[in-house]
């Protein structure tokens, strides 16, 4: 792609991911200032970090954090790339518009209210806050993303492909498993992927739902951040600011290769 | 003769939804081994007739049998049927070797089998050392035959083709006539193949099935159809012909065009009103005096093997003629005919009331 960009375009475009990253760097730069402080920078140290990995606490939380995503991802993707299947097999097409609506509205939908929502219901039925709860959560509003990501290759889907396996012999198991699952899997991975990202930067709807001493990282730093400023924070964030490119890269990697192999 | 039927409609009708219906009562049988075409204009139910046959669709009311055996309810995935499908359908994630292989795969066989099988699969339809390949990599041609060996390869009885050529460029599709004819008598298996191309079907076809808004209008081999089209649509649809009202005054003499004829078609009533159909081949130019019928020369149009012209008669009744000579546009000329020219289609005549009537007044001579 060649860029035809103006010089004035090009300076607003750097300007402005300077603006978006600047914090995040200011921030992960002080998370080496062997000074207590994120105003004067002292000296280099890897201390914070070195506090950060002696903190059992902090490591359970990372742990915890890190089980929740990958397991709610999973789950949501389950779930929501079945659910994307069925949504797009029905014949009824008011029924499917309706659901398709009622997706979307989950995504759209402000965290606090699923969050306090979800606080509700666990409290009605008589689930104690804790890991089941965020699991729970967290698995609820991945859910529509994994179904709004895999929805598209679905819908790109030549039905003629279905019939084809039938004829060949295939049966239901078949058709899905050696037909439908290899030709949306780029879909399945992103909202994978997205599932992931969403539930590790998950504050809000957590924040609701936790309790028992049970928490993410997410809620462990505002609440670390509110008691007063302190550098692992930082270097909690550095770290995870780390995972997460390491995620977007991968997913790239991912994406790249299954593009290459697969597109018609 | 019934035990080689191999599949049979009985008065089949569908209907995707209360108002309207597709297929008005369709009832053939087709023999094994043969070469079936349907053909047809767009919506008239071709594509439907294929998807009952393959178990896709079932027929809302009438029966089906393949191999003397009521399918009716069978699903696809049991039946001893394979398709080639308009687009092809070929899986965009598998290689040409994993597509072909598919429907191995599913029955589980061996996989030294598999490899053995493929491979002559795709030496069949000319695409040896193709394994490999993407099916992205592949042109529409090479698709198509792909799609053909991932059909062949189960051993089926019966192929189903829906316009596999359609895709094609001329050059290309003309190739693929000759291959496909030529693999089906290789193979011996029952083809059936859909098309809305009249020369296509013309050229390949053991026998022609022309359809027309659900109804099968008249069946028979390729020469039958063009020499003996039972109703104007089926001699409109099948090559270019020349349609004028006429009397049969007696049986071999015909007046049309303010004249009165011979003609070899009879059996029908006396003064019974009929339509003429000539084909533009069988008319040749030559002197007003000589010919039968006076024409003006209105346009002439180069085709490459001959001229066609576009001609009236004094009475305004267009005529087609295919002549080798060049004409003068403005001109009057000449047509001349010979008897068996001449083709008579009773008006409204069903397909049996036809062959009856062939039947009787041949018995006749
Ligand atoms: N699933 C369906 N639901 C409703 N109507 C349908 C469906 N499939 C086909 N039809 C209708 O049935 C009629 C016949 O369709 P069919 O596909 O058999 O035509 P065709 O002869 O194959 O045409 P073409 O040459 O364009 O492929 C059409 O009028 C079409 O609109
Ligand atoms: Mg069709």
């Amino acid at each position: 792609m060649r860029s035809n960009l103006t010089t004035t375009a090009k300076v607003y475009l750097a300007i402005v991911f300077v603006i978006l990253y600047a914090p995040i760097f200011y921030l992960i730069f002080y998370s080496f200032n062997s000074g207590g402080t994120m105003s004067s920078f002292e000296s280099f140290t890897l201390e914070h970090y070195k506090a950060v990995f002696n903190d059992n606490r902090l490591l359970v939380i990372l742990i915890n954090t890190t089980i929740v995503a990958l397991l709610s991802a999973l789950i949501a993707t389950m779930i929501g790339t079945l659910g994307a299947i069925g949504i797009v097999s029905m014949s009824n097409k008011k029924m499917r518009r309706t659901l398709l609506s009622l997706n979307n509205i989950l995504i759209v939908s402000p965290d606090v209210v699923i969050g306090a929502s979800f606080l509700i219901l666990f409290t009605m039925v008589g689930i104690q806050l804790g890991f089941t709860s965020v699991l729970i959560s967290h698995i609820a509003f991945s859910i529509p993303i994994v179904v709004l990501m895999v929805l598209p290759k679905l819908f790109e889907m030549n039905t003629n492909l279905i019939d084809a396996a039938l004829d060949l012999g295939a049966n239901r198991r078949d058709v899905l498993t050696r037909v439908i699952l290899p030709y949306i899997k780029p879909g399945i991975f992103a909202g994978f992927f997205m599932a992931l990202t969403y539930s590790l930067d998950d504050f809000a709807v957590t924040f609701f739902v936790t309790g028992n001493g049970f928490s993410t990282l997410s809620v462990e730093i505002y609440s670390m951040a509110r008691a007063g400023i302190s550098l692992t924070v930082n270097a909690i964030s550095g770290l995870v600011f780390v995972v997460t490119v390491g995620i977007v890269v991968m997913y790239y990697l991912i994406t790249k290769r299954t593009r290459k192999s697969g597109e018609v | 003769m019934a035990n080689d039927t191999i599949i049979r409609f009985d008065n089949v009708t569908k209907s995707y939804n209360s108002n309207t219906t597709v297929l008005k009562g369709v009832s053939f049988e087709l023999e094994r081994g043969k070469f079936y075409t349907l053909l047809g204009p767009s919506g008239c139910g071709k594509t439907t007739i294929l998807r009952i046959i393959a178990g896709f669709e079932a027929p809302t009311t009438g029966d089906v049998f393949i191999n003397s055996k009521r399918v009716n309810n069978v699903p696809a995935n049991e039946r001893q049927v394979n398709t080639v499908f308009q687009d092809y359908a070929l899986f965009p994630h598998l290689n040409v070797f994993e597509n072909v292989a598919f429907g191995l795969r599913i029955k589980k066989v061996k996989e030294a089998e598999i490899k053995a099988r493929v491979a002559e699969a795709l030496k069949f339809v000319n695409l040896a050392g193709y394994e490999n390949r993407e099916i992205t990599e592949m042109s529409g041609g090479q698709r198509q035959r792909v799609a053909i060996a991932r059909a062949i390869v189960n051993d089926p009885e019966v192929i189903l083709l829906d316009e596999p050529l359609s895709a094609l460029d001329l050059k290309l599709r003309t190739e693929m006539q000759y291959e496909l004819r030529e693999l089906q008598q290789r193979l011996g298996k029952t083809f059936i193949f859909v098309t809305h191309d009249q020369e296509e079907a013309l050229a390949m076809s053991d026998e022609i099935f022309v359809l027309n808004e659900g109804n099968i209008q008249q069946s028979g081999t390729p020469v039958d159809i063009y020499d003996e089209p039972i109703n104007r649509f089926v001699a409109d649809f099948i090559g270019e012909s020349n349609i004028v009202d006429g009397v049969m005054l007696e049986d071999y003499k015909v007046q049309f065009a303010g004249k009165v004829f011979d003609c070899v078609d009879g059996g029908m009533k006396q003064n019974e009103k009929i339509e003429v159909v000539i084909r533009p081949e069988d008319l040749h130019l030559t002197t007003p005096a000589a010919g039968k019928i006076t024409v003006r020369v209105d346009t002439q149009l180069f085709r490459g093997v001959h001229y066609e012209l576009s001609t009236y008669d004094k009475d305004g009744n267009e005529w087609l003629v295919h002549s080798l000579k060049q004409a003068e546009v403005g001109a009057q000329v000449g047509l001349d005919f010979d008897p068996e020219a001449i083709h008579i289609m009773r008006l409204n005549e069903t397909e049996e009331e036809f062959d009856a009537r062939i039947e009787a007044y041949t018995n006749e001579v």
